[in-house]
């Protein structure tokens, strides 16, 4: 599993190496239809089968078809790659490295969250229910998972489920003010889209005079 | 599960995925780009969410990714509206000409 995770995740970084410097735009939405397929199956490597669903169908189905979509509505042209020694992209290319390089140290060192968080700590931020859980779970003998969750609880049920659970339980408000937000991006967008005229504003003074020399010209 | 082994290189992955993401903000002039590039930024710290929430396992983090799956939509529908009311009115197509806050 190891290794077919190292697979997906190295192809995913290069195909999104191509989304950044393909030089046509196209090229660039079908690497980026490449990332998020390599990334919806990390997400089903990792156990998460409902994100991977909801990954394939959200954006490889629906986001890059209207990417793909409106590139060969608008036709953008081709634009002319950076140079290799442009300032901008040497300074950027130092940065992800820079970037790259402390995170990697960072989670290679257990320093990416706080491993002192203990299950009495995990029981004062969320509450009885997950404290519970840990009361049952034996998660002293593990130093990595002291973060208050049993082996595979997340798993025990099934993902979709405990998923499920979670949503429609803990988080019910904030799913469901994501309604709300999907209901004003969708006003927006046809407020954005509608039949506008294009040109300047008609002038009838103008268009009167222009009728005259018509009719002038044509006597 | 994720291993202890794995579990660094994913984080290092997430990190060149967003930053990747955030340089192509910078360099490239197209605005479609531009949002493919957030868009792969989205998906960088998606990665790292579920990365986390397999390896403590906890489910919150995927709840979360759910979370960022929709206002990534949201955010696109709206972009591409607005990219497309651009380049009705009859304007080039690139980030650098569409600078009229700014005055």
């Amino acid at each position: 599993m190891n290794v077919l995770l190292a697979i997906l995740l190295i192809l995913a970084a290069i195909s999104a190496l191509g989304v950044v410097f393909s030089s046509k735009t196209i090229y660039s939405a079908l690497s980026l239809v490449l990332t998020v397929a390599l990334l919806a199956a990390v997400f089903l490597v990792l156990n998460a089968q409902f994100l991977f669903v909801v990954q394939l169908i959200v954006y490889a189905g629906a986001v890059m078809v209207l990417f793909v979509f409106i590139i060969a509505l608008l036709d953008p042209a081709a634009e002319d790659r950076p140079r290799i020694f442009d300032l901008r992209l040497i300074l950027g290319v130092l940065a992800v490295a820079g970037l790259c390089t402390a995170v990697f140290v960072a989670a290679r060192n257990d320093v990416t969250y706080d491993t002192s968080c203990t299950t009495q700590a995990v029981t004062c931020m969320h509450g009885y229910t997950v404290g519970s859980l840990a009361a049952t779970g034996d998660n002293t003998a593990d130093p990595f998972h002291t973060f208050g969750f049993p082996e595979n609880a997340v798993n025990r049920a099934g993902n979709v489920q405990t998923v499920a659970n979670q949503i429609f339980h803990t988080y019910v408000l904030p799913f469901e003010i994501t309604s709300l937000l999907l209901l004003v991006a969708a006003v927006g967008a046809v407020y954005l889209t509608r039949r506008v005229a294009v040109g300047p504003r008609r002038d009838p003074q103008a268009e009167e005079r222009w009728r005259d020399d018509l009719v002038e010209g044509g006597e | 599960m994720l291993s202890q082994a794995m579990f660094p290189w994913l984080l290092l992955t997430a990190a060149f995925l967003f930053t990747l993401g955030a340089l192509g903000v910078l360099i490239r002039r197209n605005p479609l780009v531009v949002f493919m590039c957030i868009e792969l930024m989205l998906n960088a710290v998606n990665l790292a969410l579920v990365g986390y929430s397999s390896y403590l396992n906890s489910e919150e983090g995927q709840v979360f990714a759910f979370m960022v799956i929709v206002v990534a939509a949201a955010e696109v529908v709206v972009g591409l509206g607005l990219l497309t009311r651009v380049f009705s009115i009859g304007r080039e197509l690139d980030v650098d000409d569409l600078d009229e806050m700014k005055q």
